[in-house]
């Protein structure tokens, strides 16, 4: 039985210099919420001071210059947030400024989403700055809080294993920047230098903001109206492509010897297909079938057939047309999980691939792309995704291009599929038996 | 067909309440225009289940068999169940806490098919000696991987500095030794033991009609097995086991985690009302707003990794608190001593209404998903409360009441575990 659907859409609201704003409509959420997003080409040179950036706002502005007096202020709108952070897709670096409250329903009267912007306007247009630069010692604790970040990237082994291969893989493409740049990079900043950053930011990046949840037309004008207007925006940054074809000659192989107790390999391909191209959504389905779900290639052999794994899986990074195999194993089981892998890639080219397999993986995408609806932040990012690419796709229609996709289409794009890197975090023997003891 | 409905009006929420022959509960929560639903099948059986009765005879089953036994309900004699919900396009999944197993599944379409699996596989385990041997491979790397898990290595040891005898400390998946000693027979005895209605509860979340619901439960639930449990669990001293545990990974720099135990043991309302204003105590503390968190974070002794947790449940209870830290003692320390003056002070009116008003709006928020709302269903009902009552206990929590629960829960000594790198 089909429920005649009520649709999820980005309406475009205005585009005023270089910042577009839209409103997605789905009234469901007993949240509000403005997402605001700039956008910078992904270098070494500026990866850094744009991380940054997230870090010194959330330290107050000139209404509320200390966090107890904004965090006390947040309290006050029913526990409303203002968040920040840094992301990539592809070679392009995202600085989010995210503001949410829950909706004026349950609020007995009380009106949050003007006092809640003008919060995170505030905190955009007004920050802590002195002399020419960000305030020294806000900028110094932030400056070391992000270096510490990103030496506890190690922690997550996982994580850790994928963003290593990545940067092996890539490491003469800007894809192998890490989205808040390096600790040498971090040491290089300087109060005056990340403050001209933050100047670039608001007057040059492009710029989308989505606004979502029950908010009267009255307040979404008012937003539009007062967004950076004190801000004299021109001569807006050009935004790259990311390039996505590169030529493999020889596979590489790296291993990194460390204590711990499960070996992490990871396994880099290069599929050679963009983003905005006919071949991305056989890709997907291609995707599914090798490594998304647990009627997944890699799922059933690996870990149900070998008992090898407790996870194998396979992502994509649909800008940069990466797909990366990852899977927890023992050490001494590495040549046979890789064995095990590769057979699975090598089927997929062979087209080897059940009826059944495409149709659950099918049905599974379709209910990826649906239920994702639930999600307010789910949803702007999918918005975004597309507005990046310039393509007018929604939810439906996206589940129309997956659900035409057919077994030859994939095979097509399973033969275009590439290894390029392996990386293996080895357990160094120094932690077998621990249990034991 | 005969069933309780609960509306919330300041929540926007109503809740169908339906009760099985057997005395089984199926909760369903309907969500207007929401394309995800999802359902859940769970025992209140878990890690800390590990000594009971079977036959008026007492045994002791090795650690982490709760957890295995999850896994192996999936695998049934015609096939894997995962890929029977995944060829109808559903998610499936299943969880082991300290105290349920939970089987799962979220779907768009075909709800009542995947339905109607999920009630009957959990109600059919079929295990063999070879599934049952082919699993601690698949289980014994889900070990190894939290064993390299720093955030869960620092939680579980400070559940080992906070209890003495409780099983609550008890590792979910067991051990690679623990586990090696698991077998068929022990499985069937726990399934048999655990696995009866009076035990278990079904909740649903949707965007459909409750009748539907309950008629599926009906046609479908068919128990052997209806006797009732009997569940043991030791008497917990109200001392901490010890005060400070220590473990070296590689990991950047020192992680912490620091709590304290509460030996009170509330059910219903009253555990919501304890569990709201430790939440507030908590809050006020060592919350973003605080002094305390503005001083350590200025001092670089934490970081924006910093966190608290206050977990209340029937069978035990404890607020814990930490993140990274370059000097944890240090910090743990400074942290005591605001405690403490917090305890003396107590939380004045302007602190206390705003941070409730603050909490209070987190509850709102935390409705928006549909996952969410299943999971605190399930937790609630086998807590013996009931989720969407926590609107109302908000109401009724003063500050009279938060401060005499926060002191009385800090008469107790806290403990803290340290991860330090290699």
């Amino acid at each position: 039985m089909e429920m005649h659907s009520d649709k999820t859409t980005a309406e475009k609201l205005a585009e005023r210099n270089g910042i577009t704003f839209y409103r997605i409509n789905s009234n469901k959420f007993k949240t509000s919420r403005a997402d605001v997003f700039f956008v910078d080409n992904l270098s070494k040179e500026r990866a850094s001071g744009n991380a940054i950036l997230p870090l010194m706002m959330k330290r107050g502005c000139k209404s509320y210059p200390t966090v107890k007096e904004l965090e006390s202020k947040l309290e006050e709108l029913y526990g409303a947030d203002i968040n920040a952070g840094v992301s990539k897709k592809g070679e392009l670096q995202f600085i989010g400024f995210h503001m949410s409250h829950i909706s004026d329903r349950y609020t007995k009267g009380e009106r949050l989403f003007d006092q809640c912007s003008d919060l995170l306007m505030c905190m955009l247009e007004n920050p802590l700055v002195e002399e020419g630069g960000f305030k020294d010692s806000l900028f110094r604790q932030e400056r070391d809080n992000m270096v510490d970040y990103i030496r506890s990237k190690v922690n997550d082994k996982m994580r850790f294993s994928l963003t290593r291969c990545i940067e092996e893989m890539c490491a003469d493409e800007p894809f192998s920047i890490p989205e808040d740049g390096t600790e040498e990079d971090v040491l290089l900043l300087d109060p005056k230098k990340t403050l001209a950053i933050y100047e670039e930011m608001i007057k040059t990046y492009p710029a989308y903001v989505y606004i979502s949840g029950e908010v009267d037309d009255k307040s979404i004008q008012r937003f539009i109206d007062s967004f950076m207007a004190s801000v004299d925006r021109q001569n807006i940054k050009k935004i790259n492509l990311t390039n996505v074809y590169k030529d493999v000659r020889k596979v590489r192989k790296v291993e990194e010897p460390m204590d711990v107790s499960q070996g992490k390999l990871c396994m880099g391909f290069r599929t050679f297909v963009e983003p905005t191209s006919d071949e991305y959504y056989p890709l997907v389905v291609y995707n599914g079938i090798l490594g998304g779900d647990a009627h997944s290639k890699l799922f059933r052999n690996v870990r149900e057939k070998a008992s090898l794994a407790y996870y194998a899986q396979s992502v994509l990074e649909k800008y940069k047309g990466l797909m990366l195999i990852l899977s927890g194993i023992e050490a001494e089981n590495r040549s046979k999980a890789e064995d095990i892998i590769l057979k699975q890639v090598e089927a997929m080219k062979e087209g080897d691939i059940a009826k059944e397999d495409i149709e659950a993986t099918l049905k599974s995408l379709e209910t990826g792309m649906k239920t994702m609806q639930d999600n307010q932040v789910a949803i702007v990012d999918f918005f975004l995704s597309q507005h990046l690419t310039e393509s007018g796709e929604d939810f439906d229609s996206m589940i129309e291009k997956l659900r035409a996709v057919t077994l030859d289409d994939v095979v097509r794009v399973a033969q275009k599929v590439q290894l390029d890197t392996i990386y293996f975090l080895k357990p160094d023997g120094s932690r077998i038996g621990e249990e034991e003891i | 067909m005969k069933y309780r409905t609960l509306t919330y009006d300041e929540l926007g929420e109503t809740i169908y309440e339906y009760e099985h022959e057997t005395g089984m509960k199926v909760l369903f929560v309907k969500k207007d225009g929401y394309k995800k639903k999802t359902a859940m099948f769970g025992t209140n059986y878990g890690s800390m289940d590990s000594v009971f009765k079977v036959k008026g005879q007492e045994i002791h089953v090795p650690d982490g068999i709760a957890h295995f036994l999850e896994h192996k309900l999936f695998e049934q004699e015609d096939g894997n169940m995962l890929d029977k919900f995944t060829s109808l396009g559903a998610s499936p999944n299943a969880f082991t806490s300290f105290s349920q197993t939970v089987y799962y599944f979220s779907c768009t379409d075909m709800f009542e098919d995947n339905f109607r699996m999920l009630l009957d596989y959990v109600q059919n385990p079929w295990l063999t000696d070879e599934n049952v041997e082919k699993e601690k491979g698949i289980i014994g790397q889900e070990i190894r991987m939290y064993e390299d898990n720093a955030d869960w290595r620092v939680f579980f040891n400070l559940l080992d500095c906070l209890y003495v005898k409780h099983p609550v400390k008890i590792e979910i998946a067991g051990t690679i030794d623990s586990i090696s000693k698991i077998n068929k027979e022990l499985l069937y005895d726990c399934y048999n033991t655990f696995y009866t209605p009076s035990n278990m509860a079904v909740v649903v979340v949707g965007d459909f009609e409750p009748e539907s619901i309950f008629s599926i439960v009906d046609e479908m639930i068919h128990f052997k097995n209806t006797g009732k449990v009997e569940k043991k669990y030791p008497d917990e001293p109200e001392e901490i086991n010890m005060e400070y545990k220590e473990q070296k990974l590689a990991v950047s720099m020192p992680l912490f985690n620091m709590g304290v135990k509460d030996n009170a043991r509330l059910t219903g309302f009253e555990l919501l009302k304890r569990r709201i204003a430790l939440g507030i105590g908590l809050y006020h503390t060592m919350g973003r707003s605080s002094d305390l968190y503005s001083r350590l974070y200025e001092e670089r002794l934490i970081n924006d990794s910093f966190q608290f947790d206050v977990s209340i449940n029937k069978n035990y209870g404890y607020l814990s608190w930490g993140g990274q830290s370059p000097d944890p003692k240090k910090t743990a320390g400074i942290i005591s001593e605001a405690i403490n003056e917090v305890k003396s002070k107590g939380i004045g009116k302007e602190a206390f209404d705003r941070i409730k008003k603050s909490q209070e709006g987190m509850f709102i928020r935390s409705l928006n998903s549909v996952d969410n709302i299943a999971r605190e269903l399930m937790d609630s009902y086998f807590n013996d409360t009931n989720f969407f009552d926590v609107g109302r206990a908000y109401s009724e929590v003063d500050i009279d009441y938060t401060n005499s629960v926060f002191r009385e829960v800090f008469e107790n000594r806290t403990a803290l575990a340290v991860i330090n790198p290699l």
